[in-house]
């Protein structure tokens, strides 16, 4: 059983910021102003890092990376 | 994987031939991959590989400006660390520069390399503490250190450029 007296873990904080911190947990989040301003501070770099955006390589690449792939050919000979 | 790899060398030519080499190891190589390994792991894992590879051998500005992660006294971080070199600014840097231009990715590509793999593929691809352990072979515990130490200087960073 956790102590409730107990600050928050790096661990927890990042439970809470996603939602999923226990609800034992979250009673002292309530009661304690250091642990919410850690914890603010934390999910507001976090939610930065998830919403970056996804790039993706330019037009063409997938036919450059299957011109180097060996193609296996029903012979049994491998061809570049 | 590829915006992994654009993150890790923050050069989009250069991401692009290490995602090719990536591809080209895995499809050559797939009768070696274990099925027990998620698949996409053992992408990252060689995809990160080619990247931290890369940046072990160039000198170059997205490498960590902090010295090496095992430097442990200011001398040492002094004696392991490199400094920003010169690019030249063209179409393709111009594009970048708006791409990761933004106070996040410039805090990102301060971190050392271990610690913004680590970071990406907890928050950006979404990866647990324990698949990044296995994909990036490091102790669990490794990897939680990495991840906090690594939120604590974008954190750290980010305010410091609001103030």
């Amino acid at each position: 059983m956790t102590d409730n007296t107990m600050h928050l873990t790096t661990d927890e904080i990042e439970l809470w910021a996603q939602g999923l911190l226990p609800a034992a947990r979250a009673i002292h989040l309530a009661d304690c102003s250091l642990c919410r301003v850690e914890a603010e501070r934390e999910r507001k770099v976090i939610l930065e890092l998830v919403q970056l955006p996804k790039f993706a390589p330019n037009a063409g690449f997938a036919d450059r990376v299957m011109a180097q792939v060996k193609v296996h050919a029903p012979s049994g000979d491998w061809t570049a | 994987m590829f915006s992994l790899l654009y993150r890790m060398v923050r050069d989009r030519a250069l991401a692009e031939d290490l995602a090719q080499e990536t591809f080209v190891k895995v499809l050559n190589g797939i009768k070696s991959y274990r099925p027990e390994f998620k698949f996409s792991s053992w992408i990252f894992k060689i995809a990160n590989n080619a990247a931290i590879d890369h940046l072990r051998r160039k000198s170059i500005d997205t490498l960590s400006l902090d010295g090496s992660p095992s430097a442990e006294t200011p001398e040492q971080m002094r004696a392991t660390s490199l400094q920003l070199g010169d690019r030249a600014e063209s179409p393709l840097a111009e594009v970048e520069n708006r791409e990761l231009g933004t106070a996040i990715e410039r805090a990102i590509a301060r971190l050392r390399p271990e610690y913004r793999s680590c970071i990406l593929l907890r928050h950006v691809e979404g990866y647990s503490y324990e698949e990044i352990a296995e994909t990036l072979d490091l102790p669990l515990g490794t990897v939680k250190t990495y991840i906090h130490r690594a939120r604590n200087e974008l954190r750290v960073y980010l305010e410091d450029r609001r103030d």
